[in-house]
């Protein structure tokens, strides 16, 4: 089995397409997600895709760690970018 | 392991053995090009800046011109002078010892086509003299590899940057010393950071660095500071700065931090440091280049061609689309991790070699292309 996309770190809730996966695909990765995922739109490669359900306001993790905020609930499946994240709001620390 | 080098006065090695020829101010641009024209070999460096700085400004200037005249890729020096700016030529010669270095300034010296002539002459003895010079062994431990990265993409963070990572790994346990630039690129990251740094005091330098840039740009950009990110990285599939900055640091590997450098300082350690340079990666090089560097590795995603006068700089593509759109330019294929099932460390292996094969000599692709742009940080107004 080929994989098309990439999972960073254990905690991540998002896996990065390394080519252009179409729409219905199914999202393979190396190890193997815990249940099929057809991709539910066009994902150009480098770009991200939900592995589990995000609820709008929830946080993005790749690399472990926290990088943008869900402006809405993102599916499993569907592709995160700006036009479904912002970065995370917080104040400084000190 | 060693390298073969250009043994410097004060034990430094250079990886190349380079006249430069500089300006002291943008008004001398015409004198330094006219001499690179008639000797193609030279390094001709011009610039914009140097008629009348602020203090700030001035510091910089004068740590990042004398840096890269004091660089051990450097043989020998010619600065070309106006006559009437802050900066003079013959101050930027007189604070480099240990090597060739000589001003001319063009008010005092007939003019331009006078002072061409004059410089073509001293340029061309340079040159010879430096001829006679052959490399020598010396140890790894006397590299010092500035880390760049420049067009990122969603890749560059999973392929290129933890590759040159794994690359630093192994310059450090040689004993060398790499350099982790571009503050901006850091943003978000700080509590990383922190945690790996050497001492207590390094760790709060370096949140403190991070947290008042944030806090500039915070200011200088509102609600839109967390996208202080290119274009070009948008298309690739990142969405913040903190996406951006985690796949930024892991250029750096995973030793310990051992030192913060002000923009264009010294390293008093070895092992990695970091110096706080700006994103703009001419800029943050030319800080890099001023602390020493002989050799650069910048990683892009979407295909950057900057080299640096005098430093060699590898190209790391992190795709392979990249690398065969662009063969002329990039050097390694970090792509291959993705596409030829190659690990990062395989990759990393590989950079490192590389590495060892530039030092020794072997051109880099900026290099055959004469890709050298020249720029430093300035932040103040001009007078």
């Amino acid at each position: 089995m080929e994989s098309n996309a990439l999972r960073i770190h254990v905690n991540d809730n998002v896996v990065i397409a390394t080519r252009s996966i179409t729409k219905g695909e199914p999202v393979l990765v190396k190890g193997g997600l815990e249940q099929p995922l057809p991709a539910a739109e066009d994902i150009e490669a480098g770009h991200k895709i939900a592995i589990i359900p995000i609820p709008s306001g929830g946080v993005v993790f790749r690399y472990g760690e926290p990088i943008v905020q869900a402006t809405r609930a993102i599916s499993r499946g569907e592709w995160v970018h700006v036009h479904n994240t912002q970065p995370i709001p917080g104040d400084l620390k000190e | 392991m060693e390298f073969l080098g250009y043994k410097r006065e004060g034990g430094k090695f250079g990886v190349r053995n380079h006249v430069l020829v500089l300006s002291s101010v943008s008004c001398a641009n015409g004198v330094v090009d006219a001499i690179g024209r008639a000797l193609p070999e030279v390094v001709a460096v011009t610039h914009g800046y140097g008629c009348g700085y602020g203090p700030e400004d001035l510091g910089v200037s004068l740590r990042t011109l004398s840096g890269l005249i004091d660089n051990p890729n450097v043989g020998a020096v010619l600065v070309i002078g106006l006559g009437c700016e802050t900066l003079k030529a013959d101050f930027l010669t007189q604070v480099v010892e240990g090597k060739p270095a000589e001003s001319l300034v063009i008010q005092e010296s007939g003019g331009s086509a006078a002072t061409t002539a004059k410089g073509i002459d001293i340029a061309s003895r340079f040159q010879k003299e430096l001829a006679k010079q052959n490399r020598v062994l010396a140890p790894v431990s006397e590299l010092t590899v500035g880390l760049e990265c420049g067009g990122s993409d969603a890749f560059s963070g999973i392929t290129a940057n933890p590759a040159v990572g794994a690359a630093a790994d192994r310059i450090v346990r040689e004993g060398g010393t790499v350099i982790l630039s571009e503050t901006t690129e850091m943003i978000g990251t700080a509590h990383i950071l922190k945690r790996r740094c050497a001492t207590p005091e390094v760790g709060e330098q370096i949140e403190r660095l991070v947290n008042n840039h944030e806090r500039h740009v915070r200011a200088s950009l509102g609600d839109l500071a967390g996208m202080v990110i290119a274009p070009g990285n948008i298309d690739g599939g990142l969405s913040s700065i903190t996406e951006k900055s985690l796949g930024c640091i892991m250029k750096g590997g995973t030793t310990p931090i051992n030192e913060m450098l002000e923009y264009a300082g010294r390293p008093s350690k070895r092992g990695l440091v970091i110096m706080d340079t700006p994103g703009y990666d001419i800029d943050s090089m030319a800080g890099m280049a001023a602390a020493g560097a002989q050799l650069i590795l910048f990683t892009t995603g979407r295909g950057s061609t900057a080299g640096f006068p005098a430093i060699p700089v590898i190209k790391v593509a992190s795709n392979s689309r990249t690398y065969k759109n662009m063969p002329g330019d990039m050097d390694v294929n970090a792509g291959a991790i993705l596409d030829e099932g190659k690990t990062l460390d395989e990759v990393g292996r590989e950079i490192f070699e590389l590495s060892l094969a530039v030092a020794n000599g072997a051109r880099t692709c900026a290099e055959l292309n004469r890709s050298v742009p020249f720029n430093y940080l300035k932040q103040g107004p001009t007078f």
